[in-house]
């Protein structure tokens, strides 16, 4: 907890102490990626918000269009009277290197839903796109121990400065020009001068505190995940309650449904990652849901519940349980599950997943090595036996695919669409928009390929867990990748 | 016994050249109307258009202050100390070896005062994000460098004034009133957050203006020896708020930064001033009156007497800011900044909740106490800056 320290400057080293947490939407990874059609052109939005709110957002657009005149940004709130009104936009910058890639930075000055206006013209006329953002206080930055002794420095001859001017002021300024102060100026000067060092100290211990309480206010206002708290309840029942540490004005009793369910529940065991399952709770209470479990082998699992407030903000509540072996229920609806090698025989090389029926996905990674915080497409195809491009493909839950990207020490977790790591929910808040934004809306049959803009938000390694639907059955490919910085 | 100086007293020590005022007089006055031009105009950048740079015109400004008050002053205490025949150098103190005039010292320390706030803000905005508001510790170290430029200049103007007669005598004293002003705007634009038209009917309100008006008004009318003195720095403040008022909406602005809750065309000024011409027209009144008592008596008759005439225009005024008949540009009630809630109390023409009895007595005593030991404070300020030689 950054506070003010004992002397306001003299210890400034001592308060900067680091601290971070995970961002709100998904977990340690704050970026958002959105692919989509601003009008005629078709844009992927990369929008990094800041770790301090208010704060600076770094925004990154590539236009897959080469007669993009001009791009323009500007910020707003997802919801409520801050999203009627529009601030002047940023015109982005567009690349010196790469004309398709313009950046630019946006103010987020409070906490909350928001989003960003993408709007393009050219001589296709103009488009504009909305990605909505969710922007919360993560951190505390400490304070570079050059400037602490910079301000240490000034500190101590403005203190003594003021000491000094006031003992001159009692010393000598009341005599008539030429007249030298005698012992008597001279000692009302030295009484003067620890009086006045008693009132700075005085002031400074005010100051300390006045510092602290403000540090505790912002400490308030860092973003607090929502927990996760989950029973097993008559052998395959898992219970789940939405608990809140305290962050803001937060509840847990207004989520909207996001591809028509309130939650998005992966769980997945750990430390091997070997099996996973999307579940979908039903609520049974203000911030209580259930799910029947399939049948799952005794251990420990992580959980991890994607949801949406009504205002647009997007967070995933994070749990453990430890379960016996369960003998549950088959998957039914929207859920599914699937198995892979556990992590410690993870192959970072491979891209084939096997799926059933001799099907199989293939990851069309490139041979370069990828890296931190850069934008990527990951692109999936479904393959038959054969090799041919897989047949019955269909759409799950209104995507052509879903994806989660996982760090294998679960300081990472990304649950994204091929149109990116936007929760549709958070996507149809916005005003006059589609209310099918996002989803896919083509007629007939999706292709067998898929693809997910994402990017990993540090070094490591991951495993990324891809669901398509095909048959009328969920299919689950699982590869693994190593991040380098 | 003070002795004199054998040595280095020239012939024309303290005789201030009947002329023309020295020019680090006017730079000292030019940096505090700068920096109090800037405050304003940067807490309507803040209202109006939100997003700001460095380098914005109002920021200039108020750095501006701080790098003339520091060169000026500077240069001052250099001269003084080096050049052997400075007429100043008997007419100054010495300090860490340095000789000069006691408020270029001040004013030196205001300005490296501010300088230090720079750095310091900028940390603040990375670690706990942009302050959208003027009460926060490094704006308020910018505050006092600020304030502290001001006494400066009021101490650079009191010597100069206290050796001075005739036609310069009086022009001192008009600068000098001018720049008791300017630390009236200089602190209510500090409190401006707590002194908001909503909270004029809370006694709050004037346990806030009590911390800070009693002991402007008296010390500088008692220092400036001008039987109208508190009642000129309160006219000084008054018009000059009103000025800001009334120029800074003839200039566009628009929004930078969102959400933007309340559309805004024109640079939004931040609102009539307080009244406090009267309380001082009083308190100047009374001084006249009372210039033979004791110190406490006239320390409690003042106390009794300010915040009895402030609330007694302030809280009616409030009831007018908040009517149909305020809702123009002299009373400046027309605008809001584009963050301004439209539902919140402000938009809507309200008070905030009255207090209960017990907070307003506690609050009203408050401010009578605070009246009365600041005011006494003030007598004692005013009579030792009236000796100010140097």
């Amino acid at each position: 907890m950054k506070r003010a320290p004992a002397a306001v400057f003299s210890a400034m080293p001592l308060a900067a102490i680091f601290l971070a947490l995970p961002l709100a939407a998904h977990v340690g990874s704050p970026d958002v990626f959105y692919e989509g059609e601003a009008g005629p052109y078709h844009l992927l939005v990369t929008i990094r918000p800041p770790q301090v709110i208010p704060g600076v957002a770094q925004i990154e657009i590539r236009s897959s269009s080469r007669d993009v005149r001009q791009v323009r940004i500007v910020p707003l709130r997802l919801t409520g009277p801050g999203a009627l009104n529009a601030p002047v936009p940023d015109v982005a910058q567009r690349s010196t290197d790469d004309p398709q890639f313009y950046t630019g930075s946006l103010w987020l000055m409070n906490t909350g839903a928001w989003q960003v206006w993408v709007q393009v013209d050219g001589p296709q006329g103009p488009g504009t796109l909305s990605v909505p953002v969710p922007a919360a206080a993560t951190r505390v930055l400490p304070m570079q121990k050059s400037l602490a002794a910079i301000l240490v420095v000034l500190g101590l001859v403005l203190f003594i400065g003021l000491v000094s001017i006031i003992g001159a002021a009692s010393r000598e300024a009341q005599l008539e020009p030429g007249v030298k102060p005698d012992l008597q100026h001279v000692r009302r000067s030295r009484i003067a001068m620890g009086a006045t060092a008693v009132v700075l100290l005085g002031a400074l211990w005010l100051g300390r505190m006045w510092w602290n309480s403000e540090a505790d206010g912002y400490l308030g206002k860092i973003y607090k995940p929502l927990e996760l708290k989950a029973t097993v309840e008559d052998g395959s029942r898992l219970a789940l309650r939405l608990n809140d540490p305290g962050w803001l004005n937060r509840r847990t009793d207004d989520l909207l449904p996001d591809h028509g369910h309130l939650m998005h529940l992966y769980v997945i065991r750990i430390p091997a990652m070997d099996l996973v399952w999307h579940l979908h709770p039903a609520r049974t209470g203000d911030d209580t849901f259930a799910q029947p479990l399939p049948s799952m082998p005794a251990g420990r699992y992580a959980l991890y519940g994607d949801v949406v407030h009504e205002n647009g903000f997007s967070e995933t509540a994070v749990g453990e349980i430890e379960v016996a072996a369960i003998s549950g229920k088959p998957l039914q609806g929207d859920d599914a599950g699937g198995a892979a090698a556990p992590l410690v025989k993870a192959d970072y090389n491979s891209v084939v997943a096997p799926l059933s029926e001799g099907y199989r996905m293939i990851w069309e990674r490139g041979p370069m090595p990828y890296r931190a915080r850069q934008p990527y497409e990951f692109r999936f195809r479904v393959q038959d036996s054969q090799g041919r491009p897989a047949e019955g493909m269909e759409l799950y839950m209104g995507m052509q695919g879903h994806a989660a990207f996982v760090r294998t020490d679960r300081s990472v977790f990304a649950h994204t669409h091929p149109s990116g790591s936007v929760p549709m929910a958070a996507l149809g808040l916005i005003a006059d928009s589609n209310p099918h934004a996002g989803h896919n809306m083509m007629h007939g049959e999706p292709p067998a390929v898929v693809s997910f803009p994402y990017g990993f938000p540090k070094p490591g390694d991951y495993r990324i867990f891809v669901q398509v639907k095909r048959a009328g059955k969920v299919e689950t490919g699982i590869f693994d990748a190593r991040v380098e910085n | 016994m003070a002795t004199s100086y054998a040595s280095s007293a020239p012939a024309s020590v303290g005789v201030v050249p009947a002329s023309r005022l020295p020019w680090y007089v006017w730079c000292s006055v030019a940096a505090v109307t700068s920096a109090m031009i800037g405050v304003l105009w940067d807490i309507s950048w803040h209202q109006s258009i939100g997003r700001d740079t460095f380098w914005t015109p109002a920021h200039l400004a108020i750095q501006f202050c701080g790098v003339l008050a520091g060169i000026s002053c500077g240069f001052l205490i250099l001269n003084t100390t080096f050049a052997q025949e400075s007429p100043l150098r008997a007419a100054s103190v010495r300090i860490w070896g340095f000789r000069g005039p006691l408020g270029a010292f001040i004013a030196a320390w205001g300005g490296i005062t501010m300088l230090t706030s720079a750095p310091f803000d900028n940390w603040w905005h990375a670690a706990y994000g942009l302050d959208v508001k003027i009460l926060s510790p490094p704006h308020m170290i910018l505050a006092a460098g600020m304030i502290a430029v001001q006494v400066g200049a009021l101490v650079l103007i009191l010597g100069y004034m206290n050796r001075a007669s005739g036609q310069q005598k009086a022009r001192l004293r008009a600068l000098f009133l001018y720049v008791g002003g300017m630390i009236l705007v200089a602190l209510t634009t500090v409190s401006l957050e707590l002194t908001s038209r909503v909270f004029m009917h809370s006694a709050h309100f004037y346990r806030v203006v009590a911390t800070f008006a009693p002991l402007v008004l008296v010390a500088v009318g008692r220092a400036s020896r001008f039987k109208w003195g508190a009642t000129a720095a309160a006219a000084t403040y008054m018009l000059f708020v009103m000025a800001m008022d009334w120029i800074l909406p003839l200039f566009p602005a628009v929004p930078k930064l969102g959400p933007v809750l309340y559309p805004v065309t024109h640079f939004v000024p931040s609102g009539f001033p307080m009244l406090l011409i009267v309380p001082a027209f009083a308190l100047d009144l009374l001084r006249q009156r009372t210039a033979k008592w004791g110190a406490w008596s006239q320390s409690l008759d003042s106390g009794v007497v300010f915040l009895g005439t402030f609330a007694a225009v302030q809280w009616p005024f409030g009831s007018f800011l908040m009517s149909p008949a305020a809702r123009n540009w002299f009373f400046s009630t027309i605008y809001f900044g584009y963050n301004t809630n439209p539902l919140g109390l402000y938009a809507r023409y309200q008070f905030v909740a009255p207090e209960t009895a017990a907070v307003f007595w506690r609050e009203t005593a408050l401010a009578l106490l605070l009246s009365v030991l600041l005011i006494r404070l003030a007598l004692a300020c005013g009579d030792r800056l009236q000796r100010i030689q140097r």
